[in-house]
């Protein structure tokens, strides 16, 4: 190696002799740029045993991507030693590739089993510190998904505990995560317990059990949800709970902080679930529709915007009336609801409740002062014309009713005259 | 006890406020009320592992006989040696001569003890004197040591006189030694590192070089590449007695297999260092002249036997026939030849000769001796590159799939100290159970095959297994033409790349910029002798370099000068005035 070069000297190098006389011969100018590294200097920098590792990567990436799952599993065996490299560092982001990768193969290999499952997942959570959430969180999801809750329940518990110093305050986040879904996993044994309470209504049925499942679950999920952040799925868990129970002041709460709390991400969704459970619970139109605008804020395009706005025509205001007429353009402007009938009929209902108050002109004037230029593109083409005429006759009478209030002055074709039909 | 460890830790539970520890089966701290586990763990401390065979004790300066028991450091030098023997084992049960080991090996490595001082030597390196003193004053490394290295290395025992060198301070290198010492002097540093696992390959090539042995450098790195020959689990093959234990324990790890270029390199610094005499003459019957050499390659190459003859005018002509040239005499600056570099490189100027190489005249040639299989047994370019192209893709996928599966890690665990076994330990129990389940699952064997040890990559004729039809019967009848009644080859042209002047210290090859605008075929050639020798491609190429060099009879490039082709086929730049060699009588 180079050490013993540096104790004998410099290089032994072999110079012809007439070299000393070309160099008296010019004046060599040592160059000031900084050398280029030569491409024939040996790599020292990769050591035959990483070489080894990257090419049976290479190898188990070229398997997979060919559906060769057998000879993936084997180059993967190969490439185990790399967990056992003594630098500590490079080892790192290969231990989530072998755990990755180790369970892709698994999926597609037909003669794996749990217990294969478990040993991979067993292995690769003690291999380090950083992916050990990670992986307990995948092997619970797993054992989910193959129906066994006890089990999955069971490692989500012991990670939920797990405890490294600095680690563990680093990925609070996972063990947050880690602790929504053993409280869903609370709500699933809930669930069962409440199947069958209602399949056997005898004194066998564990009323007792079932309760605690909830209390757990519900202690776990009050926290939780304290936490900004996209919890759908556990939220409706809740709420299914506390309306099972009566809690309906607690659930109504718990939904109203999660769709209008600042600091929650902005969630259509959590509107929704609120006004569902308004609706199921009989909520007065005013505070449907106080939830529904909130929602119209967020996504126009939204599906229960045509029950806002068949709310607003209800109400029989003046101004909600002109609210509706904005609702459904803003509708309208998306191109899935473009041959909605529903929408148009809305539509029309609304042009027509709007058409005997006065200055209905300037109200239709000021909705579409925008859209002019690009609605009737949108809607009223000739092309539109033949193909609403040949999927849905009534919409093309509705829409045509509507074309020319809606762009007057404007040269239409939307007109079902048979000469342009038949040319 | 664990209730008293439990007992002693009196805070309140931070969820129940009760004062009611357990300790789990895992070691930890719960509350029994509320059964809250918190972070406090019980420290176990084990106590089975003890490494007292490192510890330095007392050795008498009369006793000759190893304790183990008590404890006994080993030099690294003697972890060398062991490694050593075992290599040259392997060796000849492959079937080298046994002087190779007796003879040379042995005498070599005495040598270089003598000259690293590292024993056989009245005048030891005393550099450890103060840090044994800071140590262990008691201490003594007695001439137990000097029994080891006489009495365990050869067979045949022939003992050099150990007297004259058993010494009590002859210690440089501690295995287990106190490592927080930080007054290293330079005199250690240079002593502990002028022992590395390359230099027992190169000690090896020189003994086999010294021993006219037909293995080539490029065999032995083939043989340790395999397997054949211990390398990269050399350890496990170390007595049990011998813990390796420290930063110095690193040497015997092993992650990468050296080049050709750095072994020879170090095997070059060697032979000065250790001043040897010159070497046994390779006469043209040593299978390490190029001679001998290039027609095993040429068979290895499926190339006809014919050139062989045409090989050997050109050696001639480039004077390297003559055994001087291939054999290391002493002197100030004694140079290793590269034997198997040099036979192949004589292979591929020959072909040059022959067949031009330059994208036209070798298919040219082709289409004159016939496209059709009716040929007989004519030599035809174009046949040939078919025929071993295809198998060189094969082989170089074999190769490739034996890279990726290769197998690092001994079944031994190397590791140099206790936390270092606890990690080493884990991990290996990690990567065993993954790998087990994967085995299991994917029911074959991924092991890498290696088949018996062989001179040759490929294999040619028509038996099962083999790569292709042989064609080393096949005349040149279309290559070559009789005129004047010498034979000489058809082809009169002969290209040379351009050549510029350059510093040898900083530039290592030019290839990398040259190769683009090389003809194929030659480029093709280079990788296919580049592959069957194992070495990189612009390595071969300068080895080309320079034997074109030897056969224009020129020195260096001198400065604005462009060789012209075909007039050095007729006319001679030196002074001699014989004919050109070119051609021969039939």
């Amino acid at each position: 190696m180079e050490a013993l070069d540096e104790y004998l000297g410099p290089p032994v190098v072999l110079e012809d002799e007439s070299d000393s006389s070309d160099c008296s011969s010019r004046k060599r100018h040592k160059s000031k740029l900084p050398l280029a590294k030569s491409m024939c200097v040996e790599a020292r920098v990769e050591s035959g045993f990483h070489k080894t590792c990257r090419i049976c990567l290479e190898h188990v990436r070229e398997a997979m991507l060919h559906h060769r799952w057998q000879e993936a599993a084997e180059y993967m065996a190969s490439y185990t030693q790399i967990l056992e490299d003594r630098n500590k560092i490079k080892a790192q982001p290969h231990k989530e590739l072998v755990w990755r990768i180790s369970t892709e193969i698994l999926h597609h290999l037909p003669n794996a089993t749990v217990k294969d499952y478990n040993i991979i997942y067993e292995q690769m959570k003690h291999s380090g510190v950083k992916h050990y959430l990670m992986i307990c969180l995948e092997h619970s999801f797993h054992l989910m998904l193959h129906g066994d809750i006890q089990a999955a329940k069971r490692q989500l518990s012991i990670a939920e505990s797990w405890r490294h110093g600095k680690e563990s305050v680093s990925q609070l986040p996972r063990i947050k995560l880690i602790q929504a879904y053993r409280s869903l996993l609370d709500y699933i044994m809930w669930c069962d317990k409440k199947s069958t309470l209602s399949i056997n209504n005898s004194f066998e049925s564990d009323n007792q059990g079932m309760h605690t499942f909830f209390r757990l679950a519900a202690t776990n999920l009050q926290d939780i949800l304290k936490n900004p952040g996209v919890w759908d799925p556990f939220i409706l868990c809740y709420v299914e709970m506390l309306e099972y129970y009566g809690d309906n002041e607690e659930a109504q709460k718990v939904l109203n902080d999660y769709a209008y709390d600042n600091s929650f991400p902005p969630n259509p969704n959590a509107h929704v679930y609120l006004y569902q459970f308004l609706k199921r619970h009989d909520a007065p139109d005013k505070k449907l529709m106080k939830v529904l605008k909130h929602l119209h804020l967020l996504v126009p395009s939204h599906e229960l915007m045509l029950a806002y706005s068949c709310l607003l025509l209800q109400s029989e205001k003046q101004s909600h009336t002109q609210k509706a007429l904005g609702v459904l353009l803003e509708m309208l402007d998306f191109q899935c609801w473009r041959s909605n009938l529903d929408v148009w009929k809305c539509l029309h209902a609304v042009i027509h409740q709007l058409l005997q108050q006065e200055e209905w002109a300037t109200s239709v004037q000021g909705q579409m002062a925008l859209r002019n230029d690009w609605w009737p593109a949108l809607h009223f083409t000739s092309f539109h014309a033949k193909k609403d005429l040949e999927e849905n006759s009534e919409l093309f009478k509705v829409k045509a009713s509507l074309a020319e209030i809606l762009c007057p002055g404007r040269p239409l074709r939307y007109t079902a005259e048979t000469q342009m039909l038949t040319s | 006890m664990e209730e008293e460890d439990a007992d002693e830790y009196k805070e309140p539970c931070n969820q129940c406020a009760a004062v009611d520890w357990g300790i789990s089966d895992e070691g930890r701290f719960y509350c029994r009320s509320c059964h809250n586990v918190i972070e406090r763990t019980r420290e176990v401390v084990d106590m089975s592992f003890t490494c007292n065979t490192n510890r330095i004790s007392r050795i008498t300066r009369q006793s000759r006989i190893r304790k183990t028991e008590c404890g006994y450091v080993w030099m690294l030098c003697e972890g060398f040696q062991f490694i050593l023997q075992n290599q040259a084992d392997a060796l000849l049960r492959l079937g080298v001569t046994p002087q190779f080991k007796d003879d040379v090996l042995c005498q070599m490595w005495r040598l270089y003890l003598q000259k690293s001082q590292q024993g056989y030597t009245k005048n030891p390196i005393r550099s450890l004197r103060f840090r044994r003193a800071a140590l262990d004053s008691d201490t003594d490394v007695d001439s137990a040591a000097e029994s080891v290295l006489s009495s365990n290395f050869t067979d045949s025992g022939s003992v050099l006189d150990s007297s004259a060198g058993s010494n009590a301070e002859s210690s440089s290198d501690w295995m287990g030694s106190d490592r927080s010492s930080a007054g290293t002097s330079s005199s250690w540093k240079r002593s502990r590192s002028l022992m590395t696992m390359k230099t027992t390959l190169a000690l090896i090539h020189l003994a086999l070089v010294w021993s006219r042995e037909a293995l080539t450098l490029s065999d032995l790195l083939r043989l340790v590449k395999e397997g054949h020959v211990p390398y990269v689990t050399a350890y496990e093959e170390l007595p049990e007695e011998m813990k390796l234990c420290g930063p110095d324990a690193l040497l015997f790890h092993v992650e990468r297999i050296p080049s050709h270029r750095s072994v020879h390199k170090e095997a070059q610094v060697l032979v000065q260092y250790l001043q040897l005499p010159a070497f046994p003459p390779i006469v043209p019957e040593a299978l390490l002249h190029p001679a001998p050499l290039s027609l095993r390659y040429l068979t290895d190459a499926n190339l006809p036997d014919e050139l062989h003859r045409w090989v050997c005018v050109l050696m001639d002509r480039a004077g390297m026939a003559d055994q001087e040239r291939h054999t290391l005499d002493g002197g100030s600056r004694p140079v290793l030849p590269r034997y198997d570099l040099q036979a192949a490189a004589l292979i591929i100027v020959t072909m040059k000769v022959m067949f031009g190489l330059d994208d036209h005249t070798e298919w040219d040639l082709s289409n004159k001796t016939g496209s059709h299989d009716d040929i007989g047994d004519l030599f035809s370019f174009r046949k040939w590159y078919k025929l071993v192209q295809a198998a060189l893709l094969d082989a170089q996928q074999r190769r490739n799939q034996d890279i990726a599966r290769k197998q690092w890690k001994g079944k031994k665990l190397f590791f140099t100290d206790k936390r270092d076994r606890l990690f080493m330990t884990k991990r290996r129990r990690i990567s065993e159970h993954v790998q087990m389940c994967l085995k299991r699952l994917s029911s074959c064997p991924a092991a890498v095959h290696y088949g018996g040890p062989s001179s040759f990559q490929f294999c040619w004729g028509d038996e099962d297994g083999s790569d292709g039809p042989s064609l080393l019967h096949t005349k040149l009848d279309r290559v070559v033409s009789l005129s004047n009644g010498f034979k000489t080859p058809l082809n009169l042209n002969y290209w040379h790349p351009p050549l510029r002047p350059c510093n040898p210290r900083t530039c290592t090859s030019h290839y990398p910029s040259m190769e683009p605008a090389l003809p194929r075929s030659f480029v093709w050639l280079l990788q296919l002798f580049s592959f069957i020798l194992d070495v990189e491609a612009w390595y071969l190429f300068d080895e080309v370099l320079e034997v074109e060099r030897r056969v224009f009879g020129i020195r260096t490039p001198q400065i604005g000068q462009q060789l012209e082709t075909r007039k050095w086929l007729r006319t001679e730049k030196t002074s001699t005035t014989h004919q050109p060699d070119i051609f021969y009588q039939n």
